[in-house]
């Protein structure tokens, strides 16, 4: 049909325009290609990674990056590179379900707030408002100290001690906390842009139609709100994957052998310094990928904030 | 208002108020005044008809529009239609009710969903009211893009890619999918071009005769409202100071600030355009928030009386279906 045909080119346009902008912005295509990179190894790691992530070989014991070892052995005679290569699939894995857990309770809180105001909003809004105040290490090491044994000790009772035992558990600490501290800020931004565009003249007339509020809340309001709420997903993505990486270094995050670049960073942090700078391989390396996967999101939000408000840039 | 004749009357407003609140504090807001937007209005809209609505800016009259069809919900008064009070109803039930009631709006950039296609926002209204779904619905867009002027062809684009005409149009195309009996048109073209202008307005006539609508037309250009009105009310700080036929309003105003309006009007004939005697009014609209004691008019009124002052005047026919409100007449 000739009707569809035309639909569809104009979606590809429009999605054809808002990438040669990121492609032509040099940060932002430098962005792009770190994450892109670093979903392709999270997703290939078994492929990628020359030895298994905890295979120790006790011959091989801090060695400075080889042939063999690209980023060198740490301490245990486990090669860098493959822990690395595993600890990108950690960081995915936790980035992404962060994401959900966020989007999950930020956009119906948020937008709710926005829409119905009054009460709903004030309780809302406040519960945010205590997120913020409330130091979100403090939370996650409640919910480790506390929820996690908890949890680990009925597991065991009950038999499923498989789910005691593997890093499952780690997984689910750092997802819950990160998840349920990280909705007010998606929240916030979310009501703001509800009160906004509920205010515009479409969302009377949707009114004017007959269309029921839970159809204007998610067809004329949110589809106008997502451009920030974009922006802001992708420049948080990378502090999820930061937050990952503060909580498996102090230890409350992912445990070892499970890799995780945090973990990796603070397993080898101590020899580091106290051979300083011979080993500068073992926590440098980890440490700047990433501190290049945080850059790579902000640089690459930046991108496309231009790209979807035209009138940023031109 | 005498009682209406239930055959010809499609809306009958009776005792219509909307004031907005002022609030102060952030935590525990009090009220501390009313912007008294809409202060007791009275009138029928009869079937078939289009009844303009005249006034300055800030007298309301997209405030009454809105209050009508419950978009802003009344502080006071009745709103009659096909026999049930529409501010009496809730939830579904009102929303049910806006099948027979559509609304064309002012700016026609602001009040098409930029994100939706033509297709989508004119398959809308089908689709809340379960009229028609999937082949049937698109061909009903297809339909009313033709009736409204439009190729057919563009149910996939964006309202960006139009023109104000075009989409004004299109906003036309969404309140006919339902075959509504009452448009509230709010300033349909004081948004658009004047060469556009003449063209909305014919359309909107034309779609009058064919599909038997009636027409609340809300506009401050006067000669417009002229055109397109076959009743006309004029509006003054939130009350109805005069309403009549057209003709009858053009050749014998009776309320002053009417006969002020009229005399604004320039004439499109030089010898004429130089006789022509303005009435000025002095000052400035009082604020709604606090509007005069008595007739609302009478700060500015040239023939103001004391009773004025004192007394509201009461909105009564004068003979010949000729209401004002005013204690000189």
């Amino acid at each position: 049909m000739a009707q569809s045909d035309l639909f569809a080119t104009r979606r590809q346009s429009a999605q054809a325009y808002i990438l040669r902008r990121i492609l032509t912005n040099p940060p932002a295509a430098l962005g792009a290609i770190v994450i892109g990179l670093m979903f392709v190894t999270a997703l290939f790691a078994p492929f990628i990674a020359p030895y298994a992530y905890d295979q120790q070989n006790l011959d091989q014991i801090e060695k400075p990056p080889s042939a063999a070892h690209w980023f060198g052995t740490d301490a245990l005679g486990r090669d860098m590179f493959s822990r690395i290569v595993w600890g990108a699939r950690s960081a995915v894995f936790v980035i992404l379900m962060v994401t959900l857990v966020n989007l999950a309770l930020g956009i119906p809180l948020g937008a709710l707030a926005g829409y119905l105001e009054g009460w709903a909003d004030t309780i809302i809004m406040r519960v945010a408002d205590i997120l913020f105040a409330f130091p979100g290490l403090l939370f996650v090491f409640f919910v480790a100290s506390t929820i996690k044994p908890g949890v680990m000790h009925w597991a065991r009772s009950s038999g499923l001690s498989e789910l005691a035992n593997t890093g499952y558990l780690d997984y689910a600490v750092v997802i819950l906390a990160l998840g349920v501290i990280g909705w007010a800020g998606l929240a916030r931004l979310i009501r703001a842009q509800v009160l906004t565009i509920k205010q515009r003249e479409f969302v009377l007339g949707a009114r004017a139609i007959g269309v029921p509020t839970s159809r204007i809340i998610a067809r004329h309001i949110l589809p106008n709100a997502v451009t920030p709420i974009i922006v802001a997903m992708s420049m948080g993505l990378g502090d999820i994957a930061l937050s990952e990486g503060y909580l498996s270094f102090l230890g409350i995050g992912l445990q070892p052998p499970a890799p995780s670049w945090g973990n990796i960073i603070a397993e080898n942090a101590g020899r580091y310094w106290r051979q300083f700078p011979q080993m500068i391989w073992l926590v440098f390396i980890p440490g700047l990928v990433l501190a290049a996967i945080v850059f790579a999101f902000n640089f690459f939000g930046d991108g496309l904030n231009e790209a979807l408000n035209p009138e940023i840039s031109d | 208002m005498a009682d209406p004749k239930p055959e010809q009357s499609l809306v009958q407003v009776k005792g219509l108020k909307k004031y907005f609140p002022i609030t102060q504090g952030i935590i525990l807001q009090r009220k501390v005044a009313d912007v008294k937007a809409v202060d007791g209005l009275d009138f029928e809209i009869r079937r078939g008809e289009t009844l303009g609505l005249v006034g300055e800016s800030g007298c309301g009259k997209s405030t009454t529009g809105r209050a009508i069809l419950q978009l802003y919900r009344p502080t006071a008064g009745d709103v009659f239609f096909k026999g049930k009070d529409l501010c009496k109803l809730q939830g579904e039930e009102l929303r049910k009710m806006r099948r027979h009631m559509q609304m064309i709006f002012q700016d026609p950039y602001a009040s098409l969903n930029p994100r939706m296609t033509v297709g989508d926002i004119i398959g809308e209204p089908l689709e809340v009211h379960n009229i028609s779904k999937g082949k049937e619905k698109k061909e009903r867009v297809q339909e009313l893009l033709q009736i409204v002027g439009l190729n057919p062809y563009f149910v996939n684009r964006y309202p960006h890619e139009f023109s104000g005409g075009q989409r004004q149009r299109i906003g036309v195309a969404r309140s006919l999918a339902v075959n509504p009996d009452f448009i509230v048109c709010d300033e349909p073209i004081s948004a658009l071009d004047v060469s556009i202008q003449a063209q909305i307005i014919n359309l909107l006539e034309e779609l009058q005769q064919k599909f038997h609508l009636t027409y609340l037309f809300i506009a401050h250009d006067l000669s417009v409202v002229r055109h397109i009105s076959d009743r006309i009310a004029v509006m003054y700080l939130g009350k109805i100071v005069e309403l009549t036929d057209r003709n009858a309003l053009y050749k014998t105003p009776l309320h002053p600030y009417t006969k002020a309006l009229l005399s604004a009007v320039p004439i499109p004939d030089p010898v004429v355009e130089e006789k022509r005697e303005r009435i000025i009014l002095v000052g400035d609209v009082p604020s709604p928030v606090r509007p005069p004691s008595g007739c609302h008019f009478h700060t500015r009124c040239p023939i103001v009386m004391d009773i004025c002052k004192k007394d509201d005047p009461a909105f009564r026919d004068v003979g010949a279906d000729h209401w004002v409100a005013c204690h000189a007449v």
